[in-house]
């Protein structure tokens, strides 16, 4: 029996290791990857809390992601509330949500996996060694954390999003402001999918089942209408009755649908919903497909190639977010948040996070104290996938040496982009 | 030429928060790396430089693991100077609201076996190794952590002047100051530097930078607690691990 282990994957947001047992005939006899943060117990901690403080609580389960976080959770009290939260509100917590799948796609694209394609091993070396590179990314992080900024109040943590709306909403001056520079933005963007559309991706090859959010309208995101996996299913239904959580590996709840793996995130959402991007996005994933000699089933069996489609969602969620912006300059900034009323209730919200679906649900009582919570973040739910990819990959590296094959196990985590503090929360 | 100090950025249990204000600095933060050997950081480089001492070793996070535990002793054991950061290391953050909660209840909620799970009540780094210096915040403030690690890197000692947030807060003293309005704002008690972030965004102070360590908040929560129910500012001072610190002086 051969062991091989990887004890620390770094440059992911939190720590995991990975073990695996292969026999002498190279056999794949075990495999694990195992979460190295402890629990938190965000979900435990907001039982028998008032409904106002859950927006600021789960916002720190991740620094990566908070705002997917506190807008799921705001939007689910809603429902339990029964509050309808006005076009401009929704309209700004779409910005938000854009903008922060941009954020958090160019950190990783560009800090955490690049330099895989290169075996460096360090962010300071790369960014020597591609300054135009670090340039674009750079710029394009600056322009989407700066919408977080001035819609949320700060990049981490923002505190202005609330339940029912905003504490504060931005000037119309200063939404106005932030198309400042769009196109520098948006050229950044495209001289970043030059550099993707030319790197050579490791093959790899396994079907799967891709989950996310879809409607008949647009490229979900904020809102869906359903959960595509391909069948289609309500929100709902798929929550409650077409996945488990697997309370036996603490301190993550793995989830299966219907006793099996699937994959979320970008590669699932354009696996999905790929007609509803913007004319750019699609035009370069079908020169990606014709440049690699890719038939499209081919493309999404290669979880590698998550990679690319983060970066095709970095523009087309860049048009997005123009198109917002224009809307938002529209409407009537004179509105006052919404008083909370206090009832009894239950509300599930399914929203995009850069990663996937995220699943957030509350119960509260009369007088507005937590009475149930769970929170099913994308990691969770794809963590099962990864481990079925790799025994595929690791079946493929047995004769390289044992850097190198280190190298690759890490580099296949880094695609799926895992959040181990979403993840273990 | 004089070696550049080596520093390192170290997560225990967190959201890994603080270490984004640093990278979401951008530009300002890689110009910062120029100056000092980055040692290690999780985030940023894969195999850490092998070192036996860092002259500055940062802290985020909660020691909550076995490891947590084993990662915080070897810092302060090759660290010349321990430094924490953000408001879960120095305070305990939001996984102290646990604290609060009758033993096992929260686990519980959430797992039905809870045996081979970490569950230590949730405590400062400083109960476990001495700490030099804190860079408090949830998250830290970008631009003060610049300030004090140049400082550092210089030989002087940081200070965080002992001021409360409303000194720098545009609403003081104005109709619109949220305790005017009855809301209950703890920025009479809590140290600034953080620019009053949340009073300016209408949110009120929850106190993540810790109270004042010159004052007594005896009576500021007194006058709180006429304005709202004693449960509600309770439960307002557990949310970012300040509870402890105040209950000292009732």
């Amino acid at each position: 029996m051969i062991k091989i282990v990887v004890p620390h994957i770094h440059k992911i947001e939190g720590e995991a290791g990975f073990w695996a047992e292969v026999s002498r005939e190279g056999k794949i006899e075990k495999l694990r990857l195992q979460t190295l943060l402890g629990l938190r117990q965000i979900e435990g901690i907001l039982i028998g809390r008032r409904a106002e403080e859950v927006p600021i609580v789960v916002s720190r389960i991740c620094g990566i992601c908070p705002v997917v976080h506190i807008l799921n959770a705001s939007r689910a009290l809603e429902i339990a509330l029964d509050i309808k939260p006005s076009l401009l509100t929704s309209l700004l917590r779409r910005l938000l949500l854009a903008a922060q799948i941009i954020q958090s796609h160019t950190l990783h694209l560009f800090f955490l996996t690049l330099p895989d394609f290169f075996d460096i091993e360090s962010d300071l070396d790369l960014m020597r060694r591609f300054k135009k590179e670090a340039k674009a990314a750079l710029k394009i992080r600056d322009f989407s954390l700066k919408i977080t900024r001035v819609v949320g109040g700060r990049t981490v943590h923002p505190m202005r999003p609330r339940i029912g709306g905003f504490s504060k909403l931005p000037t119309e001056e200063e939404v106005k402001k932030l198309l400042q520079g769009f196109d520098e933005v948006y050229d950044a963007a495209l001289f970043l999918i030059g550099t993707f559309q030319n790197l050579s991706y490791t093959s790899l090859q396994r079907k799967t089942n891709f989950v996310s959010l879809s409607s008949k309208k647009e490229y979900s995101f904020y809102q869906g209408e359903y959960i595509f996996t391909p069948q289609l299913f309500s929100i709902g239904d798929f929550y409650s009755n077409k996945i488990e959580e697997d309370l036996k590996r603490p301190p993550v709840k793995r989830v299966k649908h219907l006793g099996k793996p699937y994959m979320l995130g970008a590669i699932a959402r354009i696996n999905n919903n790929q007609n509803f991007l913007s004319a750019e996005s699609k035009e370069n994933f079908k020169l990606f497909l014709k440049n690699h000699n890719l038939t499209s089933e081919e493309f999404f069996k290669n979880s590698f190639h998550n990679l690319f489609c983060q970066i095709i969602e970095v523009l087309h969620f860049l048009r997005e977010i123009e198109k917002l912006i224009k809307e938002i300059l529209r409407q009537d900034f004179k509105e006052k948040p919404s008083k909370l009323e206090i009832q009894r209730g239950s509300g599930l919200s399914a929203m995009e996070a850069p990663r996937g679906t995220l699943f957030t649900y509350f119960e509260i009582d009369e007088n507005g104290r937590i009475l149930d919570c769970d929170i099913v973040t994308p990691t969770a739910q794809f963590l099962n996938n990864l481990e079925e990819d790799l025994k595929v990959y690791l079946g493929s590296l047995l004769q390289v040496s044992p850097d190198e094959r280190t190298r690759k196990i890490r580099a296949l985590i880094r695609a799926y982009d895992p959040c181990i503090s979403c993840a273990t929360h | 030429m004089k070696r550049k100090p080596k520093i390192a950025i170290f997560s225990l249990t967190s959201c890994e928060g603080c270490q984004f204000v640093l990278l979401d600095l951008g530009e300002k933060f890689f110009k910062f790396l120029e100056k000092v050997e980055l040692a290690q950081c999780s985030l940023l480089e894969e195999e850490p430089l092998r070192c036996d001492l860092f002259d500055i070793a940062f802290v985020e996070g909660n020691p909550i693991t076995k490891k947590d535990f084993k990662t915080l002793k070897e810092v302060r054991e090759k660290a010349k100077i321990l430094v924490s950061l953000g408001n879960c290391a120095t305070l305990g953050g939001i996984p102290e609201m646990k604290n609060y909660q009758s033993k096992e209840r929260t686990i519980r909620f959430i797992y039905k076996e809870i045996n081979n799970i970490d569950n230590p009540e949730i405590k400062e780094i400083d109960n476990f190794v001495k700490v030099d210096y804190s860079i408090p915040g949830c998250p830290i403030n970008g631009e003060e952590f610049l300030r004090i690690a140049n400082e550092l890197i210089k030989g002087k000692i940081p200070k965080i002047p002992q001021k409360p947030v409303c000194s720098e807060c545009p609403l003081s003293g104005t109709k619109d100051c949220l305790l005017r309005k009855k809301e209950p704002c703890l920025g009479p008690i809590t140290l600034a530097g953080c620019d009053a972030i949340c009073p300016k965004s209408s949110v009120i102070c929850y106190g993540c930078r810790g109270i004042l360590n010159n004052i007594n908040p005896k009576n500021f929560i007194k006058f709180l607690n006429k304005m709202r129910s004693q449960e509600e500012i309770e439960e307002n001072i557990e949310i970012f691990g300040i509870k402890d610190d105040i209950k000292k002086f009732l």
